[in-house]
């Protein structure tokens, strides 16, 4: 910045106090999903750090797979935790994915209040990454405990993941920096006409970090041996 | 006058301790004999055949192919060290750790009004250290802590070396430069100058001596004359909290319970705030008078102090606690002590100033929800395809 326009800046602060001109905010740190197409349609390079991610999208849209993808990439810098809520996670399906087992705590609470409480105090420790598996169903009482969750969340530097059904709550709406809606355009087929995967049609409904809106089609692979 | 008292390497007395039979036999500790690694600790008799500390453990079992080669207890260790300086702190509080393993100083004019006699002071101390850690210190006395430490280095065992103050200088002339804190360059160029001797060092006049290597190398030259500028830091023994109370006649009702444990929670609150700690985690033991005590861990995010944050840890799991029979005892022990002012207050700083480990954050959750509430799954992909076979799920 050259020192005439910092002087004036600084004039101008003296005169008018917090309405006075200020750099814009640094840039959101992102942490990356592992996929490059995701990672480019966020418009910061990945996940949002210290904020709360929405994945939404109907069932077999894939939004739990390119999350636990996610948590698989976080798990190889640091060490991550899934909260279970439905109790239908598959460690050999992470496994495949090359996520780091031994950095991955499994948090199957049986209450949102335990969930959230567990997210309080894993992010606050040290997690890099927290993806919340949500049902619908489950999501009751969410609005009251999603202000003090994202509060430590912000301290702690740490990536929130919420993946949730098609028609999220208000409150997880409000909450959540980034939402991406997912859909699945298409089953994909092998040769032998077993399933190979999914593709999926992603749009950023929400980005509080750069412009929303944007859209991107990817095939994600289903890690089946 | 100062006292050192030097016994074998620590960890070689947690060897002794836990296998007696090891005594005598050609020791050296610091890994097995097929590891990476290097010797920590070796016994005299595997000095006598050439291994050294910092030797690698291959090149050792070269020199020593009968010797024992063991990895080092740490912990055994640690308590061997503590063990030492408790019983030297029970005679005299002067009492400081030294730098080296093994090794710790304390002042003696304290205890010559309890014993005037010298001889019997020394044989007192050799006595209890004998008797806590089962092997006889070398004890070397000085005026200064350089130079009761050369001494303890030089004495034996069964019969401590006394330098008087006056001394010092002349007995310190025969050593040699090495048993200094010389740094490389410093060393060099004493060798350079053909200083192979403290006497040699001591014929330099002080002035000249700091023309040539400066202010900072003034210490050494104090230290050739036996004059030790290093701070005496006091050994403090570990502090223990504890409160209970008895209960008689024996209670059965949850009120009666919390209202005691408030009480004992405000005399752990006003020791801890005597040392200034606080506690991470409080163990709760309840006697019962027909069944066996039920212990109850409770476990802070950060140390607490004040009695209502530790009565805010207690009371629900108080109440949670399956007690079978009325109660006759009840005691509260504060662990993990820490310093109190760790937690700022949330104003000054960003975070509110204390970190917590994972692991610790870990244990938190499954003592407030259960074990089962945090997991760690292991696959096994050459087991049986069912679930229960190929994955193992255990608490984290």
């Amino acid at each position: 910045m050259p020192d005439r326009l910092q002087q004036a800046i600084t004039v101008l602060q003296t005169r008018f106090g917090s309405a006075a001109p200020r750099p814009a905010a640094p840039a959101c740190p992102s942490r990356s999903s592992g996929i490059a197409e995701l990672d480019a349609l966020t418009g910061i390079g990945g996940w949002p750090v210290g904020r709360l991610s929405l994945l939404a999208g109907e069932r077999g849209s894939g939004k739990r797979t390119l999350a636990q993808q996610s948590v698989a990439s976080a798990s190889r810098e640091g060490p991550v935790a899934y909260i279970d809520l439905p109790g239908r996670l598959d460690p050999e399906f992470l496994s495949r994915l090359d996520t780091r087992l031994d950095r991955l705590l499994i948090v199957r609470p049986k209450t949102v209040t335990e969930a959230m409480a567990s997210v309080r105090v894993l992010a606050r420790s040290g997690v890099d990454m927290i993806a919340i598996d949500l049902p619908r169903r489950r999501a009751m009482g969410l609005d009251a405990e999603l202000p003090h969750v994202l509060h430590r969340v912000a301290e702690a530097e740490c990536t929130v993941l919420l993946i949730h059904d098609a028609d999220a709550d208000d409150a997880i709406r409000y909450y959540a920096s980034l939402i991406v809606s997912l859909q699945r355009s298409a089953w994909i087929f092998g040769r032998d006409g077993d399933l190979k995967g999914v593709q999926v049609d992603a749009t950023v409904v929400k980005n509080r970090l750069a412009p929303p809106g944007r859209r991107a089609c990817w095939a994600v692979p289903y890690p089946i041996t | 006058m100062i006292g050192c008292i030097r016994t074998a390497h620590p960890a070689l007395v947690a060897a002794w301790l836990t296998a007696p039979h090891l005594r005598g036999r050609a020791l050296i500790l610091g890994g097995y004999a097929q590891e990476r690694g290097a010797v920590s600790a070796v016994s005299n008799e595997a000095r006598a055949q050439g291994v050294a500390i910092g030797m690698g453990l291959t090149q050792a079992q070269q020199f020593a192919p009968e010797g024992i080669f063991q990895p080092v207890d740490e912990e055994a260790t640690a308590r061997v060290r503590q063990s030492l300086l408790s019983t030297l702190h029970r005679l005299t509080p002067d009492v400081a750790a030294g730098d080296d393993p093994g090794c710790a100083f304390l002042r003696l004019d304290r205890l010559t009004l309890r014993w005037p006699d010298r001889s019997r002071l020394l044989a007192e101390i050799a006595c209890a250290v004998e008797g806590a850690l089962s092997v006889s210190p070398a004890i070397g006395v000085a005026g200064s802590m350089f130079v009761s430490k050369v001494a303890a280095d030089v004495a034996r065992p069964g019969s401590p070396l006394i330098v008087e103050p006056a001394n010092s200088a002349a007995f310190l002339g025969r050593r040699s430069i090495d048993i200094l804190p010389l740094d490389d360059d410093l060393r060099e160029y004493l060798e350079l100058l053909g200083l192979r001797t403290i006497g040699g060092l001591q014929a330099i006049s002080r002035p000249a001596f700091r023309r040539q290597f400066g202010i900072k190398a003034l210490d050494v030259y104090d230290l050739a004359f036996g004059i030790d500028h290093r701070d005496w830091r006091p050994f403090k023994p570990p502090v223990r909290i504890q409160a209970a109370e008895p209960l008689d006649p024996p209670i059965d009702n949850t009120e009666a319970l919390q209202f005691i444990a408030r009480a004992l929670a405000e005399r752990i609150s006003t020791s801890l705030l005597t040392y200034g700690l606080g506690t991470r985690a409080l163990r709760i033991t309840l006697s019962q008078e027909t069944a066996k005590p039920v212990v109850i861990e409770v476990r802070f995010a950060y140390p607490v102090t004040t009695a209502s944050e530790l009565f805010d840890g207690i009371r629900p799991r108080l109440l949670r606690a399956s007690i079978s029979a009325p109660l006759e005892r009840i005691s509260l022990r504060a662990g993990r002590l820490e310093p109190g002012y760790v937690r700022q207050p949330g104003l000054l700083i960003r975070r509110d100033g204390f970190t917590e480990s994972i692991a610790d954050a870990v244990a938190r959750l499954q003592e407030e929800y259960g074990a089962s509430l945090v997991q760690r799954a292991e696959v096994h992909p050459d087991a049986a395809p069912l679930p229960d076979h190929r994955i193992l799920w255990k608490p984290a």
